[in-house]
């Protein structure tokens, strides 16, 4: 660069030097030429410099390869610390995160434990309480256990007492039940006795009296011609009172036999058993034929055929006592009072005086006479003795000519328990 | 009396009841014909042609038995027993006169084969009329078995 500079300022020179300044030109010439000179020595000089600069250089340069070569293993290292470091720093999230959940899960149970702890201290309480009741109620046991000792001995000598009553009592007990056996045997006995006295009357008193009517009717029938008036009235008087002890003693054997007669239970349609005693009547001639007035009838348990003689023996009564009235009205009812049925037959007839009313219901008791009303007596004790074999009630309540009211009841009888 | 036409056999040991019993039949017409034996003893010969009864004609039986129950020695039931297991004769009609409707042994007279009886009624016209109907009854009955 420094050569082209002083070959322009030549060129330059030139020019001037035509009008002769060729001196001029020349000093200037040697002046460039020293100055040349002295730049070449100058760039020598520099040239040196720039070698030593150079050497300087490529030494400084070689450094910095070295350096950047130990740079380059630098980075490496540091790129791989760099990475081990976000590894572990990855590594320090995760443990982080693991300390932070774990940090929680401890404070929850913290938390729970806090809340469990006052649960124990609460229960601990109660049980110191419950300890304290316990005490208490021990204490209590201990007195009542005392107590029961005390009664214990108390019962045991009633026990003992007990057991000595009731070793009498059962000593008593057999004693009855042989008393019971004996007496039942003793009632049998009797029953049959009864039973074969009923026989020997029925049969041994019926036979003369059957001969005594049965030959007063020969008499009749083949001698009247041969008899005057009063010979043939005395004839009647004896059939009529030798057919009427016949009759006594049928109904006598009949009402003794109900004493002994089984009573069954079965169920009793009490309309249909009256509608059927009512049709059964037979009615002589002029006799007054009733009027009904019919109340339905409850219906019952008990023997049909004795309820039905009860039924035949009230309602032929109420006929039989009507007969001297113009009409003869019956009103045949029935209705529940205190827990008994209750049945009635009503009529307008003679009725009776209840000042004998404690005679109505004897055997062979009257209270007409045999001319105004005939009978045996013996209807409304049968009725009663029924009646009572069903363990109900008669009664009755009367005016004189204005007629009377009988009543009997039946108990009701509830089906479960008597089957 | 000719003992092989007789029709009713009449035990009955009370001359009274067999009295008017025998003029309740009278009136029935079948008197003539009939036979009244005084007791139990004295059937049985007549039935098995015994006794006083060894000459009769042991193929004609009665048609009708009338047995009395209550009778000395031999009874009515004890007749009735005979005549009723004995093949040859259990067809007779046997009818049970008793006085006593609580004759307990009525019903052992039917368990035995007994075919009726009466109970003798105290009053003179049922007691007619009864025994009047009953030989009737069986009569006409075992007159038609025959036919």
């Amino acid at each position: 660069m420094d050569n082209k500079k002083a070959e322009a300022a030549v060129g330059h020179n030139i020019e001037p030097a035509l009008t002769g300044e060729k001196e001029i030109l020349e000093a200037e010439l040697l002046f460039a030429n020293k100055e040349l000179a002295f730049q070449d020595v100058e760039i020598e000089s520099r040239a040196a410099e720039l070698i030593i600069a150079n050497k300087e250089l490529v030494y400084q340069n070689e450094e910095k390869e070295k350096r950047a070569a130990e740079l380059f293993i630098a980075n490496k290292e540091l790129v791989f610390q760099n990475e081990e470091k976000e590894k572990r720093a990855a590594e320090l999230i995760v443990a982080n995160k693991e300390l932070a959940f774990q940090n929680e899960e401890k404070e929850k149970r913290a938390a729970e434990l806090v809340v469990a702890n006052r649960e124990l201290a609460y229960q601990n309480e109660e049980k110191e309480k419950r300890a304290a009741e316990l005490i208490i109620a021990n204490n209590e046991l201990a007195f009542q256990n005392e107590e029961k000792e005390k009664r214990a001995a108390e019962l045991s000598l009633a026990n003992q007492e007990l057991k000595t009553a009731q070793d009498a009592i059962r000593k008593l007990n057999d004693e009855l039940e042989q008393k019971v056996i004996q007496r039942t045997t003793q009632l049998e006995t009797a029953n049959k006795e009864l039973g074969s006295f009923s026989y020997s009357v029925s049969h041994d008193l019926r036979a003369p009296i059957r001969a005594i009517n049965g030959y007063t009717k020969i008499l009749e029938e083949d001698y009247a011609d041969k008899l005057d008036s009063s010979g043939l009235a005395i004839l009647h008087s004896i059939l009529r009172n030798s057919t009427k002890m016949g009759n006594l003693i049928d109904d006598l054997l009949a009402f003794s036999k109900l004493g002994r007669k089984e009573v069954t239970h079965c169920a009793i349609d009490m309309n249909e058993l009256v509608r059927l005693v009512k049709d059964e009547l037979l009615f002589e001639t002029g006799e007054n034929i009733p009027e009904y007035i019919m109340i339905d009838l409850p219906d019952a348990r008990g023997d049909q055929s004795l309820i039905k003689q009860v039924w035949i023996n009230l309602i032929s009564n109420a006929i039989k006592y009507s007969k001297h009235k113009k009409h003869t009205s019956i009103e045949i009812g029935g209705f529940l009072k205190d827990g008994k049925i209750v049945y009635y037959v009503k009529d307008q007839g003679a009725g009776f005086d209840m000042q004998y009313y404690d005679k109505l219901f004897g055997v062979f008791q009257r209270l007409h006479s045999q001319e105004e009303f005939d009978g045996t007596g013996i209807g409304l004790a049968i009725v009663e003795k029924i009646v009572r074999r069903h363990n109900g009630n008669v009664w009755a309540e009367s005016t004189v000519n204005e007629g009377a009211c009988f009543y009997f009841s039946l108990p009701v009888i509830d089906v479960e328990k008597s089957y | 009396m000719n003992y092989d036409n007789v029709e009713i056999l009449f035990v009955e040991d009370s001359a009274d009841d067999a009295m008017l019993t025998i003029r309740a039949l009278g009136k029935s017409g079948f008197t003539n014909k009939l036979l009244h034996v005084k007791d139990g003893t004295e059937a049985i010969d007549f039935l098995y042609c015994k006794g006083i009864y060894t000459t009769r004609n042991s193929k004609t039986q009665p048609r009708l038995i009338l047995l009395d129950l209550k009778m000395p020695k031999v009874s009515g039931m004890q007749v009735l027993e005979k005549v009723k297991s004995d093949p040859d004769l259990k067809s007779i009609p046997v009818v049970i006169l008793t006085s006593s409707s609580e004759d307990p042994d009525i019903a052992r007279c039917y368990a035995l084969g007994a075919n009726s009886y009466i109970v003798k009624p105290v009053e003179s016209d049922n007691f007619f009329n009864a025994i009047k109907e009953i030989g009737l009854y069986w009569m006409v009955l075992s007159q038609s078995d025959n036919l």
